[in-house]
């Protein structure tokens, strides 16, 4: 590394005296002093420009934030869960418990499948909120919801049982704060992709039994050549 | 009413008034310096985070008194005091306010017309670096110590210039007395400018301001806290309401240099062009005097918090180079043309 000259500025008879340099300095701390104090009077959430004012001011969260669990309900107020326990295998933290039953006699109306969870215990002092849960649910019965204030006194407030689970929902629902139900993925094949794989195959002359695993990753790596 | 109740009444007024400036500065202080750095500051206590420093004044009352085991006892508990006395001793030479005429009886407002008054709050002054320096020796903390030493060192440097700079006031009106000087700042001189001494010394006042900064250990001189190298300095070791009574005279020592420094240059509590004594009635005549005092004394108090986070601090060669290499010679020459002015003149 080469090493530059140390160059000391030169500095003038006015930045010598120091005083000026000083107003200057005053001028611009005068500037933001102004600026803050007119925004501290300024009406409504937000009012100071650099922070949110927490419990007072809140940020818009976005409708796939994921929060506390709910179990969702269909529009005839029927459970949606069947009790398939997907969720609880898909769980990074394994905090999801599922019992799966069948419900009761003459309450069968009460279930939008067959079967229904008997118990569904969330542990949420565990729970990493990835979400995961939420995508393998077949029925789209768990869902993340937008309430972010877990905090709690007591550890055993903090699993979550199915009550509570429907209450969310329930809450979340009154408040207009429901998730909208997930896109479906498109599941096609690209016919682009497979023009390049087949390229890629000439050009290696390899056998077209090639597993459709590294087939997808020549493609890929054409792709990014490309 | 007797004199000495009047007397008393103008005593606890004062005293009271000392406390309640020194308490709104510590707000005043936390709120704008966060609005100069685009933070909110203490917004909970109260509406605007008014009751932040009552709030602050319990916490320390309930602390515990810590005393350091090697201390020295007396003098550690001896120091606070020592500091914050004279600067409340220091407004009783102050003048806030013209005269007031109640029942037929003209009322001073200034605790004592004191005709050295002068030298008393050079001397008061001069006292308060003691409680710094004997808090900083006694708490038997290196980190004291140095604050304390640093608060001598920074003493010598600056009540040097500070009182070149009062002497050419003294020349200029001929008294000790700050009623005197402040009721020979009324009027106008030239035609044009207000008869303040502002107009008249202008060197006189930056070289009396950046005294008066370093007097009170405010930023870009306050060495002997300077809380990124000694901590806190001299009242490192200090809690409880023993730290209090330190920061608390800290801003009653503000509130006494903003009003001297308003007393001497800026025409005390007088208007400029304005004789309100003409148009209005005796009372009210007084309270609109002291307003008049109050606001440009809160100007000089801002302007305290104002430097105080646009300057950082200087080194501690830089401050004593300025002391000595600048403003005591500066002094010198504006002593010696005054002088000469005065001797033409007269």
């Amino acid at each position: 590394m080469v090493r530059r000259p140390v160059v000391k500025k030169e500095y003038s008879l006015g930045e010598r005296v120091y005083l000026v340099e000083i107003a200057k300095g005053l001028g611009l701390t005068w500037k933001h002093f102004v600026f803050n104090v007119k925004a501290s009077f300024r009406k409504g959430p937000h009012t100071v420009p650099t922070c949110w004012q927490y419990p007072e001011d809140r940020r818009e969260i976005a409708p796939i934030f994921r929060g506390a669990h709910m179990l969702q309900l269909n529009d005839k107020g029927q459970e949606l869960c069947v009790g398939c326990g997907m969720c609880a295998r898909a769980c990074p933290a394994k905090c999801i418990t599922v019992k799966r039953g069948k419900p009761a006699k003459g309450e069968e109306d009460k279930y939008a499948g067959k079967t229904m969870c008997v118990s569904f215990e969330i542990d949420i002092l565990r729970c990493i909120f990835c979400g995961l849960c939420e995508k393998s649910c077949p029925k789209n019965a768990l869902v993340l919801g937008q309430d972010y204030e877990l905090a709690d006194y007591e550890p055993e407030h903090c699993i979550y049982d199915k009550d509570r689970l429907i209450a969310n929902f329930h809450r979340a629902r009154s408040e207009g704060l429901l998730k909208p139900p997930p896109v479906p993925i498109p599941v096609e094949a690209p016919p682009a992709k497979k023009k390049i794989a087949q390229k890629g195959d000439e050009k290696k002359g390899s056998s077209g039994k090639a597993s459709v695993k590294g087939g997808k990753k020549s493609a890929s790596n054409r792709k990014g050549e490309a | 009413m007797a004199d000495w109740q009047i007397d008393l009444i103008k005593v606890v007024f004062i005293w009271t008034w000392a406390l309640l400036i020194a308490v709104v500065m510590t707000w005043v202080e936390r709120r704008a310096s966060a609005m100069m750095q685009d933070r909110v500051g203490p917004n909970r206590a109260g509406p605007f985070g008014l009751l932040q420093p009552l709030a602050d004044g319990i916490k320390l009352f309930t602390k515990e008194d810590i005393i350091p085991k090697r201390a020295r006892k007396i003098l550690f508990i001896l120091g606070p005091p020592l500091f914050a006395i004279p600067a409340f001793s220091t407004y009783a030479v102050v003048p806030f306010g013209d005269k007031i005429v109640i029942g037929g009886k003209e009322i001073i407002l200034q605790v004592s017309d004191v005709n050295i008054g002068f030298l008393y709050i050079l001397a008061l002054s001069a006292i308060a670096v003691y409680g710094m320096v004997i808090g900083g020796w006694a708490s038997n903390s290196k980190y004291s110590i140095l604050g304390g030493l640093r608060a001598t060192a920074q003493l010598i440097s600056y009540e040097i210039p500070m009182g070149l700079a009062l002497l050419t006031i003294v020349l200029l009106y001929g008294t000790f007395s700050l009623r005197e000087i402040v009721l020979q700042q009324q009027g106008t001189f030239l035609g044009v400018l207000p008869n303040w001494g502002f107009f008249k010394q202008p060197l006189g006042f930056i070289i009396f301001l950046v005294a008066a900064y370093a007097e009170a250990n405010r930023v870009p001189f306050d060495l002997p806290e300077c809380e990124s190298e000694l901590v806190t300095g001299y009242h490192t070791e200090y809690g409880s309401m023993r730290l209090g009574l330190y920061l608390f005279g800290e801003y009653v020592n503000l509130g006494t240099l903003a009003a001297v420094t308003v007393s001497l240059f800026f025409g005390g509590w007088g208007l400029p062009y304005i004789d309100m004594s003409k148009f209005l009635g005796p009372i009210s005549y007084g309270i609109a005097s002291f307003l008049v005092f109050f606001v440009k004394q809160a100007f000089f108090l801002f302007l305290f918090v104002w430097v105080r986070w646009t300057v950082p601090r200087f080194r501690y060669d830089q401050l004593m180079g300025l002391g000595w290499k600048a403003l005591i010679p500066l002094g010198l020459i504006n002593l010696f043309i005054t002088a000469l002015l005065v001797q033409l003149t007269v």
